[in-house]
């Protein structure tokens, strides 16, 4: 019994001494860094920016009395280059008086250049790195480099890092999953990875937007927009963007999507409605006969009218399965010619088809893996929507229009 | 030597007796120059001196009746028939019982040419009344609580429970003080092996004085060095007879409003008496949010220092700016920072008990200066830190048995140390240590942990919940000895919902 205790007691004590205080820090000790660029360096180098945030600047509550405090950006921006990520990191380092702390990236942001030229060869730390949160958010920016996009200020958010996370979550996705997304693709061969796109600027050149645009004419004095998607291929080499609409119908076949909003036009009513859809899902069912491979993709989702700008009085059944009918026309062409553009100009199969053949059909995936975006780009896709409208909004017609402008 | 026997001479009696009360001034001789002479001898203050006039003086100096027949009595005669009448009276014949008698608080009556002296019980102490205990309150439930006399106190246990089954066994310890301690617990509710260690613990005790039930606790507990406490400490009656009704035992000490209860349990530091006399379902929501403020007691600011040190990581990043800002110029390491202030907490808190009250407003409010707006706008303290210490200190109030909470104020300074040093490591060291050695605590051989472990799913309807009273219908199996059922079954309120269709 007494020998016992002395033995447990010793075991119990040991356990002070298998770690230490050696890694404890305080918190105002520490460069916290919200958002993390990486770009192309001199030679074959990269480079890396931070953007840092000063808590000092940030308003506490009990820095009322405090002159200046609050004033000025509360966040600032280093960078440095090295051989790789580590490297640049330790000769960021001798400009910081305070350790890198890189458990909250929430914002990595790769600059154009450096996604065209390819990113296979900097994303290792990202994963092996024990500080690291495989829950950040990747993006790409375009027509610029990280290191510019990050010294832009945000109105809403003090941390800018955090207004692209903001908008990106507002379009419907999951926040934090970017990261996971891209690298589960990057690792499959049946799928390529996509990544956000964030321009400058929060107004300007909303007549291309989408396009190839020069971005030296756009630049705002402050604020950044998601501006669609990037499209990887396997070498995660980026080869070109997809418009905002194309990135959102890309989500909704991929099934990333949380919710959305349709309009379209109503023929023979000249006038147009909106809906949201909740839930949306997608089934991709792949059938192959020899060489022909056919991929039959359904999307569903319910919605709700939410604007009805043709004359349309919505409590008659007629009416709402004529909507509903519009809108899965609509979407049925507006995904097929997104997928047919993908197909035809990029050949890289970012929905993720050759995924779902792999688990469905894996006899045949054998023989098509090696070859699969050239399959891609020559499979044929049908698309069928089935939306269904539940509700119609608190009133039936539009309460502003006179009796006779309804049709009932 | 004293256990002689008296003579028939008074005078030598009570040259004996001042001997043996030599120099105590408050023993009080006096001697009736009547046939035969009669000495009474009493404690000062401790005797009723108007029931002693009326009773015993009167007949003898001035109603020297006689009956018809004639026949004179004796004084010694006629204060006994007086006595009888009205006290506990004793006839003893030896000199160690008279003394005993007298300090007791009786009064000896000694005749001339008797051997035979009355011992009489007039007793008349100070007593205070039955008041309100200050420490337990509640909002709904009995008012009394104990107070210093043990047979007010006796009282008041019999008063509810009336059974013959409920016993008292009577002790006496200590040398000097000769305190009178009971063992009051129900015959057949009561584990008889409890009960057993109980009396062989409070025989074994030797000590020269008793002042309070804790004299008797220190002794008797189990394990001494565990900073938790293993007898529960009450100063009210109804919580003393459900403790009984339970099958547990309470000791109460003569001269001390707290009665001691074993064997006690983990669980029973956690509840208030007032969860009785509430309906259930709120009682389990109440408690329910006692656990969870134990835990933050205890955990609280060890919690803050591990992660806003060691891992920075775990904060949700917006909490972390704030953090960060609020910090931003304190000279402290955060440990420094939060042990101090933990520590000025605990020492605001000793101060505002043993000030008098018309100080006690003033130490409040410097209180509040010092560890509040004051030391954060100055820059010494950062804003969390005191949000912190002060969600401790409310948690820390909660717990509703005092020495209980005083359990967890204690470990949160070790728990304190490990987080600083070690981080959650350190904490999660630190809970296992405490998880162990709660399970390896007993009290009166009953486990501290039980009905959770060893685990009785019966018992478990009056820990983690209140259960209804009519579905508590066994007693805790681990206290109680053969009468284990409390009410018959099937009583849960069912009234006949058809009284429309007659």
């Amino acid at each position: 019994m007494n020998k016992k205790r002395i033995v447990s007691s010793c075991l119990l004590l040991s356990l002070i001494f298998t770690s230490g205080c050696w890694d404890s820090t305080e918190v105002n000790e520490l460069a916290i860094e919200l958002a993390w660029g990486i770009d192309k360096g001199q030679d074959d180098d990269v480079m890396i920016s931070a953007q840092v945030i000063v808590p000092s600047k940030i308003s506490s509550g009990q820095g009322d009395g405090k002159a200046g405090a609050g004033q000025g950006k509360p966040f600032f921006v280093v960078t440095s280059s090295g051989m790789n990520t580590l490297d640049a990191v330790q000769k960021m380092q001798t400009k910081l008086s305070r350790r890198v702390f890189r458990g909250h990236r929430r914002v990595i942001v790769i600059g154009e250049s450096l996604a065209r030229h390819g990113i296979k060869d900097v994303l290792d730390t990202y994963t092996r790195d024990p500080n690291l949160k495989l829950r950040t958010d990747l993006f790409v920016v375009k027509g610029s480099t990280a290191r510019e996009f990050l010294n832009i200020s945000y109105p809403l958010e003090t941390i800018p890092g955090l207004g692209a996370l903001g908008e990106y979550d507002q379009i419907g996705t999951l926040m934090e999953m970017g990261f996971i997304n891209f690298l589960v693709s990057a690792s499959s061969k049946g799928s390529s990875p996509t990544v956000p796109v964030l321009v400058s600027g929060l107004n300007t050149g909303l007549s291309q937007e989408g396009e190839q645009q020069d971005s030296s004419e756009n630049v705002d004095a402050e604020g950044f927009r998601i501006s669609g998607a990037g499209i990887f291929d396997q070498d995660l080499k980026l080869v070109g963007f997809l418009k905002t609409s194309d990135a959102r119908i890309l989500r909704w076949v991929t099934g990333k999507l949380q919710k959305l909003t349709i309009s379209t036009q109503i023929p023979d009513q000249k006038g147009n409605a909106s809906m949201d859809v909740n839930n949306p899902g997608s089934k991709i069912q792949p059938v192959i006969r020899g060489n022909q491979i056919k991929i039959f993709v359904t999307l569903t989702g319910q919605g709700d009218i939410r604007e009805n700008n043709a004359r349309l009085d919505l409590t008659q059944p007629g009416n709402v399965n004529l909507l509903q009918d519009t809108f899965n026309k609509h979407i049925e062409e507006s995904v097929l010619q997104t997928i047919t553009k993908v197909q035809k100009k990029y050949g890289t199969d970012v929905f993720g088809f050759g995924d779902v053949i792999h688990n469905k059909i894996p006899s045949q995936w054998k023989s098509l893996k090696n070859n699969w975006d050239l399959e891609f780009s020559k499979a044929e896709v049908f698309v069928k929507a089935d939306l269904k409208v539940r509700r119609i909004g608190v009133t039936g017609p539009s309460v502003h229009l006179m009796d006779d402008e309804i049709k009932r | 030597m004293r256990f002689t026997e008296l003579s028939t001479d008074l005078a030598k009696n009570e040259q004996t007796l001042r001997e043996i009360f030599q120099d105590c001034s408050d023993i009080v001789f006096r001697t009736f120059n009547v046939d035969p002479r009669v000495l009474l001898v009493y404690i000062d203050g401790l005797t009723d001196t108007q029931t002693l006039e009326k009773v015993v003086l009167q007949p003898i100096l001035f109603d020297k009746n006689t009956d018809g027949l004639n026949h004179a009595y004796t004084p010694g005669e006629i204060i006994q028939q007086q006595l009888v009448a009205i006290a506990k009276v004793q006839t003893v014949s030896t000199l160690n019982e008279v003394t005993d008698g007298i300090l007791k608080a009786n009064i000896a009556i000694l005749v001339e040419g008797e051997k035979q002296v009355l011992v009489a019980s007039l007793k008349r102490s100070e007593k205070r009344g039955v008041e309100e205990p200050e420490a337990e309150v509640t909002v709904r439930g009995p008012r009394d609580g104990f107070t210093e006399t043990l047979r007010t106190n006796t009282s008041l246990i019999r008063r509810r429970i009336r059974s013959v089954e409920l016993k008292m066994e009577s002790v006496t310890v200590g040398q000097f003080s000769q305190t009178e301690v009971i063992i009051a617990y129900i015959h057949g509710v009561a584990s008889d092996t409890v009960l057993e260690e109980v009396r062989n613990r409070i025989r074994q005790i030797q000590i020269d004085g008793v002042m309070e039930s804790d004299f008797i606790e220190e002794f008797i507990e189990d394990v001494p060095w565990s900073p938790f406490p293993q007898i529960q400490n009450t100063e009210r009656p109804d919580v003393v007879s459900a403790s009984l009704l339970e099958g547990k035992i309470a000791i109460m000490v003569d001269n001390t409003p707290f009665v001691l209860i074993v064997p006690m349990n983990f669980w029973t530091g956690l509840q208030a008496v007032e969860d009785y006399y509430e309906r259930s379902i709120y009682t389990t929501f109440i408690r329910f949010i006692r656990y969870s403020l134990v835990n933050m007691s205890l955990l609280l600011p060890s919690l803050y220092v591990a992660l806003s040190t060691f891992h920075q990581q775990l904060i949700p990043t917006n909490l972390l700016i704030s953090i960060a800002s609020s910090r931003e110029g304190v000279p402290f390491p955060t440990f420094v920072e939060t042990l101090l202030m933990e520590f000025m907490f605990e020492g605001l808190r000793e101060a505002g008990i043993r000030l008098p009250k018309a100080i006690g407003s003033a130490v409040s409010i410097v209180g509040a200066l010092v560890i509040g707006q004051a030391a954060v706008q100055a820059g010494i303290v950062s804003a969390p830190v005191v949000i912190v210490v002060a969600v401790t200190g409310i948690s820390s109030f909660a717990i509703p048995r005092y020495n209980f909470g005083t359990a967890y104020r204690m470990l949160r300074f070790p728990m304190l140390i490990l987080a600083g040093v070690l981080g959650l490591y350190g904490i999660i060291c630190g809970l296992f240590i405490m998880i162990i050695h709660l399970l390896g605590l007993s009290s009166f051989g009953v486990p501290y942990m039980s009905p959770v472990a060893p685990q009785t799913l019966r018992g478990l309807k009056d820990v983690f919940v209140r259960a209804p009273r009519w579905s508590m219908n066994v007693r805790p199996a681990y206290v109680s000895g053969a009468n284990k059922r409390r009410i018959p079954k099937g009583q849960q309120p069912n009234p006949n919902r058809k009284r429309g269709d007659q």
